[in-house]
């Protein structure tokens, strides 16, 4: 019996094993090029269409300007007529207090706007419009929070550096204000992202925002100085966000970054927490609204 | 183009849908007629992504649109049956807007948005708010937000309700139009002579299911026509015979009504049992007896 050990034969196996492995080393690199050229027209789409979300919901509040100029002028008169009241409570620190008490109060009003412009897109049906295009929720939910936080922004930075370059408010540490804005900032976005998608009627949102707005501002030491409150009062605000957003910009403005970071922390849970209540909403469906 | 199959959908016990399948290939039209509660506007629902069904399948254009959700979005247009429109807006805005939903970077959607407000007669309007439209343009704004992107397959519930004439023969054309460009379209409407003018092929829903789809000759050919002899109300009406009498039905107190598949042997009928008539309207069967023999709820 002749046995052939030719060392052709015997490398044949090795060579077409060498070349499947060289095909798939090749085909899984071809593959992997169309899944990140895919992955990269994916992630583009989607920030075409966040852009062309974020144009179109500052179009639609830019063309009613009336309550944007209303909250941007109206915390400037409160912080006139409060100034006094807080320097005769606290003494010279009372402009600061003024300042803070003023932006929180009026950045609720603000909240009301993210409220109200979800529940109108529920009342028009121009959500579920928006849900039959190819848009992800966080890119209707992005769309719709990235203008709002802009004129947050626009809001908090009026009242501060009005209150800075006329009242001469001491501001020691200007990053850490900024941080502690963000902050609340998010968390009146959260709040009102999800007061906006859980009521039912424009009715149900206003009694959210009164009751809402005395929680957080009066319960939280934003419009009057905590100081003067009752003790019942003092005992409970810690529960108010305000309380908080009042807390965490008077220390940041005096510098203290340890107390800042507590408060900022405490703000971006409630951020966290609403975020999840809407994006727990958005998933079961946005529901039908009454525009009542 | 599109496919549904055994859709099943339910709210509070009652099924919705029920089996529900239909078909729609690449230029067809497809009208889906039904009374209130057939299921046409929950199709479209489901097939938008805007309902899940229980049980069933959908298909755009190849894409499983239950488990690509967004992929199948990406490829249609959608008009409800209800206006969304954004009030506040300019009919330029709102288009904008869902063209660049549809992928369509800038000068793209600009010039997208001119074509549909051409071909829809919105030109005039474009820089006018929603808010202030006619019933009739805010009906064009709405069709035209989901022609705007070119999609191809159109999903649209009911687009001619409450609509002017004008409006009606601008959406049609419309319509016809994107047909004729290739795409699948779907077509609910209680408005009959729409689908004629269409010539879209039929769908009758009953129940949350398909009875019956073809062209309209081919649906009403197993229908019987009608005759119609008014009278002179004052003289006896003579006895009709066995083969007549279950029929015919009075039309007030002048005119009798006639089912019939032979109108001329049916006519001589009447007329040797000694009826005069002052008139007589012989009727083929239309898209009305369809509808009422098809879609009247079971049982």
């Amino acid at each position: 019996m002749r046995v052939d050990t030719s060392p052709v034969r015997a490398a044949e196996p090795r060579k077409e094993h060498r070349d499947a492995r060289r095909d798939h080393v090749r085909n899984r690199d071809r593959e992997g090029d169309l899944g990140r050229d895919r992955r990269t027209a994916a992630w583009r789409d989607a920030a075409l269409r966040t852009s062309v979300l974020i144009r179109h919901n500052t179009a639609v509040l830019l063309h009613e300007p009336g309550p944007l100029i209303g909250r941007l002028v109206m915390p400037l008169i409160l912080l006139l007529a409060l100034r006094p009241l807080y320097e005769a409570a606290r003494g010279p620190s009372g402009t600061a207090d003024a300042v803070v008490g003023s932006l929180v109060t009026f950045s609720l009003l603000a909240l009301s706007i993210v409220g109200s412009s979800i529940l109108s897109e529920r009342a028009w049906r121009t959500w579920d419009r928006l849900r039959c295009t190819p848009a992800r929720p966080a890119e209707l939910l992005l769309g719709k929070a990235v203008p709002v936080l802009g004129v947050l922004a626009l809001q908090q930075t009026v009242v501060l550096v009005f209150g800075a370059l006329v009242f001469g408010m001491p501001v020691a540490a200007p990053g850490l204000l900024v941080l502690a804005c963000t902050a609340w900032g998010l968390a009146l976005l959260g709040i009102g992202t999800a007061a906006g998608l859980v009521v039912r009627s424009y009715g149900q949102l206003s009694a959210v925002f009164d009751i809402g707005a005395l929680v957080l501002t009066t319960l939280g030491g934003a419009l009057v100085p905590l100081s003067t409150l009752p003790g019942w009062v003092r005992a409970v605000s810690p529960a108010s966000p305000g309380y908080w957003a009042a807390d965490g910009l008077r220390h940041a403005a005096e510098g203290d970054t340890g107390r800042t970071l507590v408060c900022a922390s405490v703000l971006l849970g409630v951020a966290a927490a609403t975020g999840a209540v809407a994006a727990w909403r958005v998933s079961r469906g946005w529901g039908r609204a009454l525009a009542v | 183009m599109l496919r549904t199959e055994g859709l099943v959908k339910s709210y509070g016990g009652r099924r919705v849908l029920d089996g529900f399948g239909v078909e729609v290939a690449p230029g067809e039209i497809a009208g889906l007629i039904g009374h209130n509660g057939a299921g046409k506007t929950t199709l479209v629902e489901v097939v938008s992504g805007l309902v899940r069904p229980e049980a069933g399948a959908v298909t755009v254009c190849g894409v499983d649109a239950l488990r690509e959700p967004r992929a199948a979005r990406a490829l249609l247009g959608v008009a409800p049956q209800e206006l969304a429109l954004y009030p506040t807006v300019t009919v330029r805005e709102h288009l904008g807007l869902f063209a660049g939903l549809a992928g369509l970077r800038r000068a793209a959607a600009r010039r997208a948005v001119a074509t549909v407000a051409e071909e829809l007669m919105l030109g005039d309007v474009l820089d006018r708010r929603c808010a202030v439209l006619s019933g009739g343009q805010r009906r064009r704004a709405q069709a035209a937000s989901a022609m705007v992107g070119a999609p191809r397959l159109l999903l649209l519930d009911e687009p001619t309700a409450g609509a002017d004439p004008q409006t009606r023969q601008a959406l049609l054309t419309a319509v016809r139009a994107r047909a004729a460009a290739g795409a699948a379209v779907l077509y609910t409407t209680h408005y009959l002579p729409e689908l004629v003018d269409l010539d879209a092929t039929l769908v009758v829903a009953r129940d949350g299911r398909v009875v019956a789809r073809g062209d309209r000759a081919a649906l009403t050919a197993d229908l019987p026509g009608e005759i119609r002899i008014t009278l002179d109300p004052a003289r006896t009406r003579p006895r009709l015979t066995d083969a007549l009498r279950p029929r015919t039905r009075e039309d007030g107190d002048d005119a009798l009504r006639v089912a019939t598949f032979d109108p001329p042997a049916d006519l001589a009928a009447l007329l040797s049992c000694g009826y005069a008539p002052l008139t007589v309207d012989v009727r083929r069967p239309d898209l009305d007896d369809l509808y009422a023999a098809l879609a009247q709820p079971a049982g």
